[in-house]
């Protein structure tokens, strides 16, 4: 009885971790290191080189879950909020970063583009990528 | 070609713009342009209409119709804006109804960006001035009520035809220092706040994801018209944004020799999200205008339903201090 507890107590503590799904953002070779608020910046279009490279942000299409996630964990923007702020820039002559169809893209494109940065699942980084950052649900 | 030929051809224009989301094959959406062709070039515009109740008088305007066109590559750019500004205004009073039409086009904005590295960027022609927030998003549909605030339109020039130069930098934080020169005459004078020669000034802007700080100063002369006047201007401004509200301030004075001519111009202003489409607003202003021998304080609550992000529908009304002040106002605007 008291094993099965502890097992039904484990469970509820640390099955969130083992079936949480990992995510990756992802970067060609060459690009330096960034952190966590570059990164926004440069989905923002406020950052565009750095060490002269010309950093080419890419986005999932509007409704990819994966495209969501980011948003919410990495830009810490709510789709409406990304809303307005690319109305204010179309204003401005600012375009939002380009958008794919699929994580397989994402992956091909930064592979082969100096300064290109994606997310896409963890278990689909192969070596041809930098990681910059992972995180999960 | 005949001013009202152009016209018609313009309205026609926006108008396939604003119908084409209809037809998503053709790749457009509202409020971020059209793509010519593959060609890094994009086309857009707005346009608002809006309608002011004050005690004695009613007014119906089509204030703007404007189209933008922009694009280049990462070391070129331009911008392009053309503007109809207060295009009909009909105006009635206890005595007569007038009607006023400015049918001439101007040039709102006309600049090219050259980014000379990762930190330096020169832009060169017709620009906003890059001074406080509300200048630089000041068109009906973009800012959140039909009215300006006081202090957006009386401290500084709001466009400048010259020379800007941007320093920025970025790595835990965003820096941002932006040098404005303008000397000889502007691109369409007529449209700015002030008709001047001369301005140069200084800006510096800090940022960390939701909270963004600015100090600005400068100078300018009026034209000879307006007797060269020299006139020496300041501001301070700071906005923190979350996804449901927007906090935004602004505060600034303006001298002009010994004389203070602009004590003191400001508002705060509160914007919260009900929902994603229902935007309340709160704003207090005050200013003192020793020119015109002029001050007031004011509230404004207004309401904004945005069905789409690029649509809003507003209404606003205005409590004021000065005797006949309050007003009711309401927009209807589109960006595409």
């Amino acid at each position: 009885m008291r094993s099965a507890l502890l097992l039904f107590f484990f469970g509820i503590v640390f099955c969130p971790y083992v079936t949480a799904k990992e995510y990756a953002l992802i970067a060609h070779p060459n690009t330096p290191p960034l952190n966590l608020k570059q990164i926004r910046a440069i989905y923002l279009k406020k950052l565009s080189r750095i060490d002269n490279i010309a950093l080419v942000p890419l986005n999932l299409g509007a409704k990819d879950p994966l495209r969501q996630r980011f948003e919410r964990h990495i830009l810490h923007m709510s789709f409406q909020r990304l809303k307005s702020y690319w109305s204010q820039q179309h204003y401005l002559g600012h375009r939002p970063p380009l958008s794919m169809k699929s994580q397989q893209s994402l992956l091909s494109f930064v592979k082969h583009v100096e300064g290109a940065i994606a997310y896409i699942d963890a278990c689909n980084i192969d070596n041809g990528v930098q990681v910059l950052y992972r995180w999960s649900d | 070609m005949p001013l009202k030929t152009l016209i018609r051809r313009v309205l026609l224009s926006l108008s396939l713009l604003i119908v084409s989301p209809l037809y998503p094959e053709s790749g457009y959406t509202l409020g971020k342009g059209l793509q010519i062709g593959s060609l890094p070039v994009y086309v857009g515009g707005y346009f608002s209409i809006d309608y002011r109740n004050r005690d004695d008088e009613q007014r119906y305007r089509i204030d703007d119709i404007a189209l933008l066109s922009y694009g280049g590559n990462d070391t070129l750019s331009y911008m392009l804006e053309l503007e109809y500004k207060e295009f009909y205004v009909q105006t009635r009073d206890a005595r007569d109804t007038t009607v006023a039409r400015d049918t001439h086009l101007y040039i709102e904005r006309l600049y090219l960006d050259y980014n000379i590295n990762e930190h330096y960027r020169l832009r060169v022609g017709k620009y906003n001035s890059p001074i406080g927030f509300w200048n630089l998003m000041h068109i009906n549909v973009l800012r959140e009520t039909t009215s300006n605030p006081v202090a957006s339109h009386i401290l500084y020039p709001m466009f400048t035809t010259g020379a800007n130069l941007t320093y920025s930098t970025f790595y835990n934080v965003a820096w941002q220092a932006d040098l404005i020169v303008q000397h000889g005459k502007a691109i369409d004078n007529g449209y700015n706040n002030y008709a001047m020669n001369r301005h140069a000034g200084v800006g510096v802007t800090y940022g960390d994801e939701d909270f963004t700080c600015k100090i600005s100063g400068g100078y300018f002369r009026k034209t000879k018209r307006y007797n060269n006047r020299d006139i020496y201007y300041a501001l301070v401004a700071a906005k923190y944004e979350t996804d449901t509200y927007v906090l935004q301030t602004e505060l600034g004075s303006q001298r002009s020799g010994s004389e203070t001519t602009v004590p003191y111009a400001g508002y705060l202003q509160g914007a919260y999200s009900l929902t994603q489409r229902h935007i309340g607003i709160v704003r207090f202003e005050a200013y003192r205008n020793n020119t015109l021998d002029e001050s007031d304080r004011f509230i404004v609550l207004g309401y904004t339903y945005r069905p789409l992000y690029p649509v809003a529908l507003k209404s606003e009304y205005q409590w004021h201090t000065r005797y006949r002040g309050n007003q009711f106002l309401l927009s209807v605007s589109v960006l595409f």
